[in-house]
């Protein structure tokens, strides 16, 4: 039998986005993929040069459109470096919450997509019913559900209404049981089992090899998690474990991902606690007039210049939901960035398809896929 | 993992339980949704209504009180055409380019009163324009209803943002205060001519022009040709539209830090 080459993509529901995965099968065996992204690309970088700082944010919103919060962290950790800024604790620990909230979000939002991707439909109504709640949060203090543009450089923008922490922690309670159900739904049935169990292997030296990070890197055993082992904002005073499954199939990532949702609770539990007890500024009181919400007008360049704000080049990177993001912001002195680059962490999962789909037949494509967590939004930028 | 798999999350070999327990939790989170259903039957119920805002207690498991828009919700603008002073941040502050200065009846007939007009379909929300308001008269409220047969009806005109203002929705009750370090304007004295633009174009009036002494011409040296007078900021006043940055002919206004 001759191999073809066919193409699952871009309109297919296995992609999740708009990509492209062509592969070459012979019978139902697959022989080789070609991941083709791109289809999706804003030239985000681009366009954030031609941006005062704090409108990069209204960008990294929809860089990835489930984990928002995470973008706009790791673009103001960047930023926040190249202008020389320090952002009040206060900020930083909103900022953790946003980060571990998201992270919930973007993981049930994962849970529902990828069950849906083996053919179970109520759990993917549970899940998208228990996300509801998540962005219900965030709409109460960032004023938005999805396009939140709540960090600014320097802090955040608001502090939170009142009340909020009771209904989180409601919330977090709920959200816990419904962990619990989950697992029933999908660890506690042998179809689950025989469906998933060595599929989609990726060994961690090979993970290591092609830059794959995150839940994926993970579930193959490797101990790699940027909040502990390079910590930014205040995980080094958080207390949590580094979720890690080994078998590094598509079981191990559903294992380290729910695993990693039951630590977001813990992160975020002592979170609030801390909130609850300690008022204070939410944005740095020493933010030059430039980045404020009110910008210097059309002609104000060359004055900027002339000043010689300071310049400086910023570096940050995010243990994201999908994997570690990382940003680079160069500051010139003018009123925009003058580079912005980003590195996005499913890019590199997506990159690695050869290793962890070569071998197995058509019908495994969804699982897999499914569980790498696919954002196309931050993959093409 | 760090956690033991309880009885019920393991599987089962027995192929009788191995479909009967998922089956079970969706049983019984099937029971749950007869109960209170986790939706809301939109156009005879909405998120806005009373009931989904001030039940905070937990009726069968799910929490209520989130699941409302909350006040601080970034929807449809509502412009105060009265309070407007016509300082352009709103537009300047736009990352879109959605919100262009359009001339409302009203104000003095030399100065004509420009109110911000915004395109719905170019707009992302951010509200950076009403947090760069300095006056408080351009907010966001809490409605979310924009469909239209006519693309021409996503502009909406200043007094529509105003008829949007008086239905008295909820606004977003967030001010951002102003840095504590602004900047504010500076004066590069050999250059200004005492020309009065930026006097006369300051939306707040906060910029007076004071005479200064003429000084007295030297044997042979020829004096500048210009009005004795130099512009006077008052900072607490100002609210750094840069209107007088923009319109000054010699480019002797400039932003800069006082210390």
């Amino acid at each position: 039998m001759s191999d073809i080459w066919i193409n699952m993509g871009p309109q297919h529901p296995m992609t999740h986005g708009l990509w492209n995965l062509r592969v070459r099968i012979e019978g139902e065996l697959i022989r080789d993929v070609d991941p083709e992204v791109g289809y999706l690309h804003r030239g985000i970088e681009k366009i954030s040069e031609d941006r005062h700082y704090n409108e990069v944010v209204t960008l990294m919103d929809r860089t990835c459109y489930v984990a928002g919060l995470s973008w706009e962290h790791l673009y103001m950790l960047a930023a926040e470096q190249a202008l020389h800024i320090d952002p009040p604790e206060r900020a930083q620990y909103l900022r953790v919450l946003c980060d571990e909230f998201q992270r919930i979000g973007s993981h049930i939002m994962w849970y529902a997509a990828f069950v849906q991707d083996i053919g179970l439909m109520s759990p993917f109504l549970y899940g998208m019913r228990d996300r509801d709640l998540v962005l219900d949060l965030f709409q109460s203090y960032t004023g938005a559900r999805m396009t939140y543009e709540y960090m600014r450089v320097g802090g955040v923008r608001n502090d939170l209404p009142p009340g909020f922490t009771h209904q989180a922690r409601k919330v977090l309670d709920w959200l816990t049981d419904r962990f619990h159900e989950y697992d029933q739904l999908c660890l506690g049935s042998t179809i689950f089992h025989k469906r998933c169990d060595n599929l989609g292997v990726l060994s961690g030296k090979d993970a290591i090899a092609y830059g794959v990070t995150g839940p994926m890197l993970r579930s193959a055993g490797v101990k790699r998690d940027l909040r502990k082992d390079r910590p930014y904002a205040v995980y080094d005073r958080l207390e949590f474990d580094v979720a890690v499954a080994d078998g590094a199939d598509v079981t191990g990532r559903y294992l380290v991902r729910m695993e990693e949702l039951r630590q977001s609770v813990r992160i975020l539990r002592q979170v609030l606690d801390w909130l609850d007890h300690h008022p204070g500024p939410v944005l740095a009181d020493r933010v030059p007039r430039w980045l404020g919400a009110p910008y210097a007008p059309v002609g104000q360049e060359g004055y900027l210049l002339k000043r010689r704000f300071p310049t400086g080049v910023g570096f940050s990177s995010v243990e994201e939901p999908h994997g570690e993001a990382q940003a680079y912001v160069v500051n010139q002195g003018g009123e925009h960035p003058y580079r912005v680059k980003f590195r996005s962490p499913v890019y590199s999962n997506v990159s690695a398809a050869r290793q962890y789909l070569v071998g197995y037949h058509v019908a495994d494509i969804p699982p897999i896929m499914g569980s790498v967590d696919v954002c196309v939004g931050e993959v093409d930028r | 993992m760090t956690e033991e798999l309880t009885a019920t999350e393991k599987p089962s070999d027995n192929p009788v339980l191995y479909v009967a327990r998922p089956m079970a939790t969706a049983a019984r989170q099937f029971a749950k949704s007869l109960l209170r259903p986790s939706t809301i039957v939109y156009p005879y119920e909405r998120l806005e209504d009373p009931k989904f805002r001030e039940q905070v207690q937990v009726a069968s498991g799910k929490p209520i009180g989130v699941g409302a828009v909350w006040d601080n919700y970034r929807g449809v603008h509502a412009l105060n055409i009265a309070t407007c002073i016509s300082c352009n941040l709103c537009a300047f502050s736009c990352p879109d380019l959605c919100i262009e200065m359009v001339t409302v009846p009203g104000g003095d007939p030399k100065h004509a009163k420009k109110c911000p007009e915004i395109d719905y379909g170019k707009c992302s929300y951010c509200g950076f324009c009403s947090d760069a308001c300095p006056e408080g008269c351009l907010t966001m409220t809490t409605r979310y209803e924009l469909s239209t047969p006519k693309r021409s009806e996503m502009v909406y005109s200043p007094q529509k943002l105003y008829e949007v203002y008086r239905t008295k929705l909820p606004m977003n009750p967030i001010r951002l205060e102003r840095p504590a370090n602004e900047d504010s304007i500076l004066l590069d004295p050999p250059l200004c001519i005492g020309c009065n633009a930026c006097a006369r174009d300051c939306p707040t009036q906060c910029i007076t022009m004071l005479e200064i002494p003429k000084p007295t011409a030297k044997p042979g040296e020829k004096l500048p040709k210009r009005i004795w007078k130099e512009p006077v900021v008052n900072d607490s006043d100002c609210v750094r539209c840069g209107t007088c940055v923009s319109v000054c002919p010699k480019e002797c206004l400039f932003w800069g830090s006082r210390r």
